[in-house]
């Protein structure tokens, strides 16, 4: 039945012609930017030779991936990537809905916008600074925990960037801290979308604002916490670099508490600056990624098929 | 005002105070340290209320003024340039992903959340920008590689057009005889603007902040970014701290500047934005008014 | 009207879209039929006449403003000797290896560029990334190699072949402490007294018994522990097995077993624990000059060579003296962080090697690269220093590069006001003075063992800092440390290394 499927195309074409052609631009822009660039993955499967070129090189197989498993450590950035990007989500999401919700709810102008652009704030400022901020927090000989906040509680002073137990909570903190305010702009706008009229008619049945949010509020941006859950997800085993590398400092003693997989990457091929070694570890993180949205999309499609993202 | 109500925004104020606060002292810490005296800082750590004051971190940046407000202008033109068509191509890419009658929009979405799974990586995409489309050294190529739209800002936007505006507005404006195109522009984009000034601030911020593509697009210091100039201080000191370089050239290490002056160019990279920031916030207000004028 | 501008609008669009994909077609063919051919050199020209030869390197401390002006004056003198221009590319060091690896990917034209390992450059070798320079130097590169000596140049060989080519600067390894005069002085310490790692820990003690609040050792820089300013053998590259300074064999040992390594750290832990070592040591991101000048510290350990102490009093503000702790030694590591190389991609490799020995012969160009144009940037001064001319300092020169160890020959260059005017001649007679390592001219190919130095790479960067300044206890994260580099496999990499070195002893 090929010629029906055609006619079929064909026909919504027709109908829908200016939506096809809306489409083209964007479509060319990703093709040319994500889907051409995509034929180098080839390179995680070769012994690049630059006397016979990329495409010519000599193909090895899995061999660029060996030093992703091949250490014993190789369980512990696996855990530590999935599990903080997991805690992040769970935690980020619920904090800034929160936030959305409340800033929602401010009736006085002023203080709605000095809210908003403050929460933004931390968002702005590159990863490297934050690093210094914490360390103007946390640092031994000067930092303002061990100087001055944790004298006031007669505790003694902790040897912070030594000592892994922290570790899991600050670095859960400062994400949460830079991402909170970008994450919260989403839902915000989703509330802000939200038809008034819900509203209206729900405060005229008398529904508490408590029963408004529960009831009208999150049911309605579900779409978009669904859909931000999803594409989460699917970055769920790419380690916010910045944040493992720059803010643990480099400090030793903590790794294990701080090494996710891309740091584990730069600092494995600082030295080799081997292009095919780079290009395994962002397909592994990818197909990884690539497989648990696919199994959370499946999951969502059973609960709400119009929620799924395809 | 019932007590309620009042209950909710003492509630929602006290919140976001707490939040708010944890928002602005780090931010005023960062701005006290680009005042504050370095060696106060290496000797005493640093501090909201720091011992001794100087301009020393500002002094040296404006060195470099002629060099900086170039940069200023290349960025504000990447900026404003990138983020409109970059909104443009999304909203168009999006708004059909969104619509039932749109047949392939299953697996158009599904090809552009692709894109968000799975990248060439760095090397390719060089290849492709600089050997196809011949852009190094040029100011497309700080316009063109990774922002012009990603696959996140599109799949938010289809979403927010999926639940935000109703079916029944599309085709009545459908049945008044509009176009599909002139629905889109006349009808949905104003209904959207809190997703389009979403959108546009994360595309913004986006471009201001981007010095990636400057770092493996351009060498030639005409074309360099704000950031490009600010960062290329900041990554000097990575590389330092990663290689064993900085004992073999001593030098290096008499060119790192110091905290203050680090601080200094996060307060010169992050105060415009803020400076700009109100005027996306009216788009989110004027949202809530049409929503609300709308029904 | 309206509906056939709509029609063309979308048919063009439909013509980009295939033009984009033809030309990518076309543009990947193209690149391959580039690397086949480019090896032999530059065919036609850019425009025709003068050949350009682009040359990147890393700049320290910002891109100079007038580095075109100095370009074009260094034109007007390669034009004349050697038929060429030159197109200098200043790259900031935090990127340079970035982007030059991205340029020799992208086959774009490079014809003389600064390589090194700091940059990869074992990898780019092994990538066949650059091209060897045996013929290059034989033909035109006599004077190079005639300034240099044989065995500076042996640094710059992987495999029998030439790829790299060092610059003249100091090239051997010594290693001291760097302690303001005035302390000398207040505790009465000659620095003749001061021989040894042990007596570091004495005068540290000293130190600290007249100023116990004080934490007197200061890191030298970010990311630098303190063995890394110590290195009493040589690292045959990367520290995974080394020959050991008093070795008379060629035996690769692996460093972190040996029982030297163990007492030195032992040492460490007990000046930590004893408040000697500035505690936030290991995660430090700052310049030990600058903590120093703070007064965060007196004494810092570093790479020490002569005319430091003047340099580095210039900087601190107060005059600073330098006491050696180890022999000079010359080893590949020393000379081969930062050569000159000619890529793959290179249009002129032949102008390329000309315009590297125009940098070792030419005073000229030497002091045009290293301080800019004379009478703008410096002035010669009566005694035959260099200095600024009247109305320019330091921070409203326009040409303020001061790399001249980067570029070619640097004893062609001028001193510097404030250095000794002899300093040449004494950085000279401190390269002749080192013991140049049994291993000198060998260089370690990482790629066999690539997995294994990814994995051992990490596990240093794990415990490295912290044990080598002395945060955590050797006794307990020693064993620790040692188990998971096996886990890593390090012996696989030393008898990789063992094996390549023989091979090199072999054929020499």
């Amino acid at each position: 039945m090929g010629t029906t499927l055609w006619q079929r195309t064909w026909r919504n074409v027709a109908r829908n012609k200016a939506m096809y052609v809306m489409v083209i631009p964007g479509l060319l822009y990703l093709l040319v930017n994500n889907y051409l660039p995509m034929l180098g993955l080839v390179i995680a499967f070769k012994d690049v030779d630059f006397a016979k070129g990329i495409w010519h090189s000599d193909w090895i197989g899995f061999k660029n991936f060996e030093y992703l498993f091949k250490t014993s450590d190789a369980w512990l950035i696996t855990r530590n990537t999935l599990g903080y990007n997991a805690v992040f989500i769970v935690v980020n999401f619920a904090f800034s809905i929160a936030i959305a919700i409340f800033l929602n709810e401010i009736t006085s102008k002023f203080f709605s916008r000095f809210y908003q652009s403050v929460l933004l704030l931390p968002y702005l400022i590159s990863m490297i600074i934050v690093s210094y901020l914490v360390f103007a927090l946390l640092s031994q000989d000067t930092g303002m925990m061990n100087h001055t906040i944790l004298p006031l509680f007669g505790i003694k002073e902790i040897s912070w960037y030594n000592e892994p137990v922290y570790w899991p909570f600050i670095l859960v903190i400062v994400n949460l801290w830079k991402n909170a305010g970008f994450l919260c702009v989403v839902f915000l706008a989703a509330i802000i979308g939200i038809d008034k009229e819900y509203y209206e008619a729900a405060t005229l049945d008398g529904a508490s604002k408590w029963k408004q949010i529960r009831l009208i509020t999150i049911p309605l941006i579900s779409p978009v916490i669904v859909m931000m859950l999803l594409l989460f997800i699917g970055r769920i085993f790419y380690a916010d670099f910045g944040l493992f590398f720059q803010v643990p400092m480099e400090s030793g003693p903590i790794m294990n508490a701080t090494n996710v997989i891309d740091t584990y990457v730069y600092r494995g091929l600082m030295q080799i600056g081997d292009i095919g070694m780079s290009a395994a570890a962002g397909c592994y993180q990818s197909i990884v990624g690539f497989v648990l949205v696919l199994l959370s999309n499946y999951v969502v499609r059973k609960i709400n098929k119009d929620q799924a993202l395809f | 005002m019932t007590s309620q109500n009042r209950l909710i925004q003492w509630t929602a104020h006290a919140f976001l105070m707490l939040i708010a606060l944890a928002c602005i002292l780090p931010f005023l810490l960062l701005f006290m340290s680009s005042i504050a005296d370095e060696q106060a800082i290496l000797r005493d750590g640093y501090s909201l209320f720091p011992a001794e004051f100087s301009d020393a971190a500002y002094r040296y940046l404006a060195r470099e003024s002629t060099q900086l407000i170039r940069a200023y202008g290349i960025t504000v033109l990447i900026t404003v340039v990138g983020t409109s068509v970059g909104l443009a191509i999304t909203a168009m890419l999006a708004y059909p992903l969104s619509q039932k009658a749109f047949g392939p929009r299953k697996p158009l979405t599904f090809i552009v959340f692709f894109t968000i799974l799975f990248n060439g990586g760095l090397v390719p995409t060089y290849l492709v920008y600089t050997q196809y489309f011949d852009m190094k050294n040029t100011i497309w190529a700080l316009i063109v590689p990774n922002l012009l739209m990603s696959g996140f800002n599109i799949l938010l936007m289809r979403t927010f057009f999926l639940t935000s505006v109703p079916d029944a507005v599309i085709e009545s404006a459908g049945l008044d005889g509009a176009g599909q195109f002139r629905t889109f522009v006349s009808i949905v984009l104003p209904l959207s603007t809190p997703i389009l000034a979403t959108v546009g601030l994360f595309q913004g911020i986006g471009y201001w902040n981007d010095w990636f593509n400057g770092v493996i697009f351009i060498t030639n210091p005409a074309y360099f970014s704000i950031q490009n100039i600010l960062n290329r201080i900041l990554m000097d000191i990575q590389f330092l701290s990663s290689s064993n370089m900085s004992s073999h050239v001593g030098d290096a290490m008499s060119s790192i500047p110091g905290t203050t002056v680090r601080m200094a160019i996060a307060v010169i990279g992050v105060v415009p934005i803020l400076i700009a920031y109100p005027f996306f916030q009216k788009y989110f207000v004027k949202g809530i008014m049409i929503g609300a004028v709308k029904g | 009207m309206n509906k056939f501008k709509r029609h063309v609008s979308g048919l063009s669009l439909v013509l980009a879209l295939l033009m984009v994909l033809t030309a990518c077609g076309g543009g990947s063919k193209g690149g391959e039929e580039a690397s086949g051919t480019q090896a032999s050199g530059g065919e036609s020209a850019n425009s025709g006449d003068t050949p350009e030869i682009v040359m990147p390197f890393f700049v320290l401390n910002g891109i100079p403003e007038d580095m075109q002006a100095v370009n074009d004056e260094i034109n007007k003198i390669t034009k004349e000797k050697i038929g060429a221009t030159v197109k200098l590319m200043p790259i900031s060091y935090g990127t340079y290896g970035q982007q030059t690896n991205l340029m020799l990917t992208g086959n774009e034209q490079v014809d003389l560029m600064v390589v090194g390992t700091w940059f990869n450059y074992t990898t780019q070798v092994a990538k066949n990334q650059l091209l060897p320079l045996d013929d290059l130097l034989a033909q035109y590169g006599q004077d190079i190699v005639k300034t240099l000596g044989d065995n500076y140049i042996s640094a710059g060989k992987v495999k029998g072949k030439t790829y790299g080519v060092a610059t003249m600067r100091d090239l051997a390894d010594m290693y001291g402490l760097v302690i303001p005069k005035d302390v000398l002085d207040k505790y009465q310490i000659k620095t003749e007294d001061i021989k040894t790692f042990d007596d570091v820990g004495n005068l540290l003690a000293t130190i600290k018994k007249n100023e116990p609040d004080s934490t007197p050792l200061v890191p030298f820089g970010p990311g630098d522990s303190l063995l890394d300013n110590y290195m009493t053998y040589d690292n045959l590259g990367d520290k995974l097995g080394v020959l050991p300074g008093d070795a008379t064999d060629l035996k690769v040992v692996d460093w972190f077993e040996q029982p030297e390594y163990a007492d030195l750290l032992n040492k460490i832990r007990s000046w930590y624990e004893a408040g000697f070592i500035m505690k936030d040591a290991a995660t430090n991101r700052d310049s030990g000059l600058e903590l120093m000048k703070a007064g965060r510290g007196d004494v810092l350990l570093t790479r020490i060579k002569p005319g430091y102490a003047e340099q580095e009093s210039r900087l601190i503000g107060k005059p600073v003296v330098t006491i050696p702790l180890t022999q000079p030694q010359a080893r590949t590591s020393s000379v081969a962080n930062m050569m000159w190389g000619i890529p793959r991609n290179a249009k002129y490799p032949d102008k390329a090697m000309q315009m590297l020995n125009l940098m070792f012969t030419d005073k000229d160009v030497a002091n045009l690269l290293a301080w800019g144009i004379e009478g703008k940037h410096y002035v010669v001064k009566s005694d035959g220093v260099a200095g600024y001319p009247d109305g320019v300092d330091q921070n409203n020169s326009k040409y303020n590069l001061n790399q001249g160890w980067m570029f070619g020959n640097q004893f062609l260059t001028y001193v510097w006001e404030g250095d000794s005017p002899d300093l040449w001649k004494q950085l000279q007679a401190f390269n002749d003075s080192a013991v140049p390592s049994k291993a000198l001219g060998f260089t370690f190919d990482q790629t066999p063992v690539k997995t294994e130095v990814a994995a051992v790479q990490n596990v240093l960067n794990q415990y490295k800092m912290a044990l080598e300044w002395g945060t955590v206890d050797p006794a307990k994260v020693l064993p620790e440390f040692r188990k998971k580099l096996k886990d890593a496999g390090i012996d696989k990499i030393i008898a990789e290394k063992q094996k390549q070195l023989d091979e090199w002893a072999a054929s020499k």
